[in-house]
């Protein structure tokens, strides 16, 4: 499968990507009890003087709850807002910890695989930003 | 962090040319970072492939999927549902990653498409220097912060061996750069030249067998 880049969005895939993982993914946006306590074991977050956009729950919310939000309309753009989320604002180091039973690390993990359907993914110097996505 | 390299196309084809259907699995974690085996070299690949047996006029079968970590059971669903309808998988993970991809579908043949070489520090974009050999016995404490067993070419604990040039080369070769020469310059500067004195014992080469690793602070969950 190549896809380019550039391109626009094969909505038909996203959305069967989306369905195929749908119960597993909705139980765990519907399971947050937004309590806070996964940031605390987010060292990102941590390391970020404890800046809202790196607590795992956010992370999950803005792009998988996204995802599932647009569904059939998922567009360049936003597979590139959650780009930034899942890839800069997450090492997929699996140290979250949720009291709910959340897995954090597999939703994003799917965030990533969908944006990655669509060739969306971090790619060296080509964003100008080398390196500096991990 | 690892570091490694595609391997020559040739190699790769010799490997999977009797096989039909093919899947060229990325990896998205250290094989990404160092520009080896992530998406976008797993696409390269299969371009790559698809021309070599193109050209052979051999109709085959060549997909590819990228997980986040091929060393971590977490992150293998998306290819668990799919690798068994492969007749083989082609790897781009470190040796570990394809490790752990064989003993997971042990009934389907896999194959390396990269080369594990060393574990490394990024000189720059796409730059890479091999900073350190996994002992288990770090010394840099006492060395300057300069790895003799991954940076003096005799691997010497106890150095330096004498055959060091004037400019600070080795005498093995005029661009190798003598560890111990370095370790020596370090240690002057930070006023603590009497460690290089200290004689350290013969290491034990436990790294010639498989290591394990529980941090203290998971060992109630996995010692009883």
């Amino acid at each position: 499968m190549v896809v380019d880049p550039a391109g626009a969005v094969n909505r038909e895939q996203v959305k069967q990507i989306l369905e195929r993982n749908q119960a597993k993914m909705k139980y765990y946006l519907s399971h947050c009890a937004h309590c806070a306590l996964c940031a605390e074991s987010c060292f990102l977050y941590q390391a970020h003087d404890r800046d809202p956009q790196y607590m795992p729950a956010y992370k999950v919310i803005h792009s998988v709850g996204e995802l599932y939000r647009k569904k059939d309309k998922v567009d360049r753009a936003l597979l590139l807002r959650i780009k930034r989320i899942v890839w800069k604002n997450c090492a997929l180091c699996q140290r979250c910890y949720c009291p709910m039973g959340v897995s954090v690390p597999s939703m994003i993990a799917f965030a990533r695989m969908v944006c990655r359907s669509q060739g969306v993914y971090p790619q060296g110097d080509a964003e100008g930003e080398p390196e500096s996505w991990l | 962090m690892i570091i490694a390299e595609r391997k020559p196309l040739p190699e790769i084809v010799d490997k999977v040319k009797r096989y039909r259907k093919i899947l060229n699995i990325g990896c998205g974690g250290c094989v990404s970072i160092c520009l080896a085996g992530g998406q976008k070299e797993a696409l390269e690949l299969n371009v790559e492939l698809a021309e070599a047996f193109g050209l052979q006029d051999v109709p085959i079968q060549l997909d590819t999927l990228t997980i986040e970590r091929q060393c971590n059971p977490n992150f293998f669903e998306p290819l668990d549902q799919v690798a068994r309808e492969y007749e083989c998988l082609l790897t781009m993970a470190c040796g570990a990653g394809v490790q752990f991809v064989a003993e997971r579908y042990q009934e389907i043949p896999v194959f390396p498409a990269v080369n594990t070489v060393f574990v490394g520090v990024d000189r720059d974009l796409g730059w890479y220097e091999e900073n350190c050999r996994t002992c288990g016995e770090c010394m840099l404490g006492e060395t300057g912060g300069v790895c003799p067993v991954t940076r003096c070419s005799k691997s010497l604990f106890n150095g330096p061996c004498g055959g060091t040039r004037f400019d600070g080369a080795c005498e093995v070769a005029t661009d190798i750069p003598c560890a111990w020469f370095e370790i020596h310059r370090r240690l002057k500067l930070q006023g603590r030249l009497e460690e290089i004195t200290k004689i350290r014992p013969a290491r034990d080469w436990e790294n010639q067998t498989v290591r394990h690793l529980i941090q203290p602070s998971c060992q109630k969950r996995y010692l009883k």
